[in-house]
């Protein structure tokens, strides 16, 4: 399939040239900061002297530091809970608002708002409620007659700053389940109904399989989110110095090159975050053939 | 075309109006950064103002940042080889950049103007001295001391604290000064809010009181899990987790800043940074200097701020013109009139201008008294790694996840281990 109209002539010199800011843009800040990653994961450099050769030294360091180590685990471990949640909530606030009810828009719009906040300022809001002593939601949960509960101590927080992560996330999901329901046709649904499908059948066997497009595009994004995630995170658990109760590898990262003059180690930090990232999208497009279904 | 070559005239009369200003003879312009409030801006102008004023063959740009965004934007501007000429250091990190070869070395200077350090209390000069020179000036000094909420102790009937004070004595007019006044549980008023993830407030204090050290003198050991540093660590553990007169950090982080000036705790250890904020509050409140440890020993926490030029700077000269008007009684008097800080001429500090500033009414002669008792924090390259291995590592202990003895013997070797790296 092809689309739009060929550029001829004297228009291919225009094009290029219109192009170029972006193009140059992009292989000099995306491909050449890549570049300078990759050579710089095996140096040793402080930003400010000459930066010398290190070997695999920094990689070495990936599997006996014991921060990373923490660190990476705390990614994982985030992710792992980050993803589906996403997927699944926000594919539900699609489906409820996929329907003719009134107010409609605002629904959306409220659904929406938290992308296009700013993250400094909901994690503030946050804090609000997440308070041991001073929070919304240990005094409604007093008011019940509970005990309160520290919802930011190390080991709540993990769950506590998903929930935030997810909850900011439900707007983008949404308008991508949104689109994808918008395109399954209507006849598909009454055909059904007459066979005698109710809506759980109808949600199972036909939304669900004709979605899995949306599915696999929404966990794909959300998965790249999650191993950046770092905004709410540090807002909700950061204590002194850049230390977190929930440290993830983007704080180590943040940390190594600006606090501790170890721009090499944080370089390869980064690399084995974008090794991963690649591995889980190579392993998306695997399922991709096997379970995506295309009409 | 027509159109095209307008263009090029235009763009060309700005390239070469640009070179040609370069070149111009004027003023020379240097620049001068540091870390502070924003509030604080307008002292630094000021003091630039009359530095100009004597000075009109120069003009000194000011920029203010916040701690972190001011390290970061420092890093980045000497990676590009363009750093401010003159620039604020906190003495721990002075030698992460000194020994990178980004600081000018400003002895030959103070060589032309012999008897300029006469005046200087000799221990902030310390930190910036090396076999070679001073690559840094100190600008002013902190000692840490006991700040106390009279009001509190007024209300519980309770004689303030006084110099003859032992950490006993804290510690139990901090359990009794820790109350929960409905009786549900949850604690309204501590008795000694305090950071003990850094060294400087807390408990690099204990430690030395007790007789301990926090790092071996050629800085190649850690020494805060020796026998007797436990003793000192172990006494702020009682207090913390036994008598529940300090707050842990996940309780105080939820009244954000400083629970001293929030006015639920009755006493904090700090230095004088925190004055200007604490000048605001309601409550009447003083300060008294740290307390004798069981051992006899009383030692309290001196840092110094300074000033460092860079080694890239294009107007050295000028440069040191500006640190030394800063250094100058004319220059310590304005910054002391910030109410920061303690001014390092001991005829600015020991003058009514440092003693009665308007801006309180405390014994700001406590400060001064401190320095008899006081150690300079330690300076040595890898300092602000080393600081976090220690305080990430002590944090499950404060937060009540770990026990004091075991996290003791994992946190040293780590430390360690960041000291063999920057040798």
């Amino acid at each position: 399939m092809e689309f739009g109209l060929k550029p001829l002539g004297r228009e291919r010199w225009w094009l290029f040239l219109l192009l170029a800011p972006t193009l140059i843009g992009l292989i000099i800040g995306t491909f050449g900061s890549i570049l300078a990653t990759l050579w710089l994961s095996f140096m040793k450099w402080d930003l400010l002297t000459a930066p010398y050769w290190a070997g695999l030294k920094n990689y070495i360091a990936l599997f006996t530091n014991e921060v990373f180590l923490k660190s990476l685990g705390n990614t994982i471990k985030f992710s792992a809970l980050y993803v589906p949640g996403v997927v699944v909530v926000s594919l539900l606030v699609a489906v409820l608002l996929n329907r003719k009810i009134k107010g409609l828009t605002v629904f959306r719009t409220i659904y929406f708002l938290p992308c296009v906040t700013s993250a400094v300022a909901t994690a503030l809001v946050w804090n609000m409620i997440y308070g041991k002593d001073t929070g919304i939601l240990n005094y409604i949960i007093h008011l019940l007659g509970g005990q309160p509960i520290c919802w930011l101590c190390t080991d709540k927080a993990m769950m506590s700053v998903v929930i935030v992560n997810i909850w900011g996330a439900i707007g983008e999901g949404m308008i991508i389940f949104l689109a994808g329901l918008t395109a399954i046709p209507r006849e598909y649904y009454e055909a059904s109904k007459v066979d005698g499908a109710n809506d759980i059948q109808q949600f199972f066997r036909i939304t669900i399989p004709l979605l899995t497009p949306s599915i696999f595009f929404q966990t794909l994004i959300s998965t790249i989110n999650a191993f950046q995630a770092y905004d709410y995170i540090y807002m909700l658990t950061r204590r002194n110095q850049g230390d977190s109760s929930v440290p993830v590898v983007v704080f180590s990262i943040y940390r190594n090159a600006w606090n501790f003059f170890n721009y090499g180690g944080a370089s390869a930090q980064a690399i084995e975050l974008a090794v991963i990232v690649i591995a889980l999208m190579g392993l998306y497009f695997w399922l991709e053939r096997r379970f995506v279904i295309y009409e | 075309m027509k159109k095209l070559a307008l263009i090029i005239v235009l763009i060309a009369s700005i390239v070469l109006s640009a070179c040609g200003s370069g070149k111009a003879k004027g003023p020379v312009t240097i620049s001068f950064m540091a870390w502070g409030a924003p509030e604080e801006l307008a002292v630094w102008q000021q003091i630039v103002n009359d530095f100009q004023a004597a000075n009109p063959n120069i003009k000194v740009n000011v920029e203010v940042s916040d701690w972190d965004s001011y390290w970061t934007k420092l890093k980045t501007l000497m990676a590009a080889n363009t750093p401010p000429d003159v620039f604020a250091m906190d003495a721990p990190l002075y030698l992460d950049y000194q020994s990178r070869g980004q600081l000018l070395n400003l002895q030959p200077y103070i060589d032309k103007n012999p008897g300029m350090l006469d005046g200087f209390y000799p221990v902030t000069l310390q930190a910036y001295k090396l076999p070679d020179g001073y690559y840094g000036m100190p600008r002013d000094f902190q000692t840490i001391v006991l700040f106390y909420n009279k009001d509190m102790f007024d209300k519980a009937g309770m004689a303030y604290p006084t110099g003859n004070w032992t950490y006993d004595d804290l510690r139990s007019a901090a359990k009794k000064l820790t109350i929960d006044s409905n009786g549900d549980g949850t604690i309204e008023q501590w008795g000694l809010a305090t950071d003990l993830w850094d060294m400087e407030l807390t408990w690099s204090e204990a430690i030395w009181s007790w007789g301990g050290e926090v790092i071996s003198a050629d800085y190649t050991k850690t020494l805060v899990g020796e026998p007797i540093a436990r003793e000192a660590w172990q006494f702020l553990y009682d207090m913390m987790w036994t008598d529940h007169s300090i707050p842990d950090p996940n309780t105080s982080g939820q009244y954000g800043a400083d629970l001293f000036q929030a006015g639920i705790a009755a006493m904090t250890s700090i230095g004088h940074w925190a004055v200007p904020g604490y000048a605001t509050v309601e409550f009447k409140w003083d300060v008294a200097p740290m307390p004798i440890s069981p051992n006899g020993g009383r030692v309290t926490s001196v840092n110094s701020a300074g000033f460092v030029a860079a080694k890239a700077s294009q107007h050295p000269d000028e440069a040191w013109e500006f640190i030394k008007y800063c250094l100058s009684e004319a220059g310590q008097t304005r910054l002391t009139e910030l109410g920061l800080a303690i001014p390092v001429l001991k005829s600015v500090a020991e003058s009514p201008v440092f003693l009665n500033q308007k801006m309180v009414n405390i014994n700001q002669q406590v400060f001064l008294d401190s320095l008899e008792f006081s150690r300079m924090k330690p300076v040595f390259r890898g300092y602000e790694e080393w600081s976090a291995a220690i305080g990430d590592g002590m944090a499950p202990i404060w937060l009540g996840e770990a026990d004091l003895n075991p996290t003791l013997d994992s946190v040293v070797p780590q430390a360690d281990a960041i000291l063999t790296n920057n040798q």
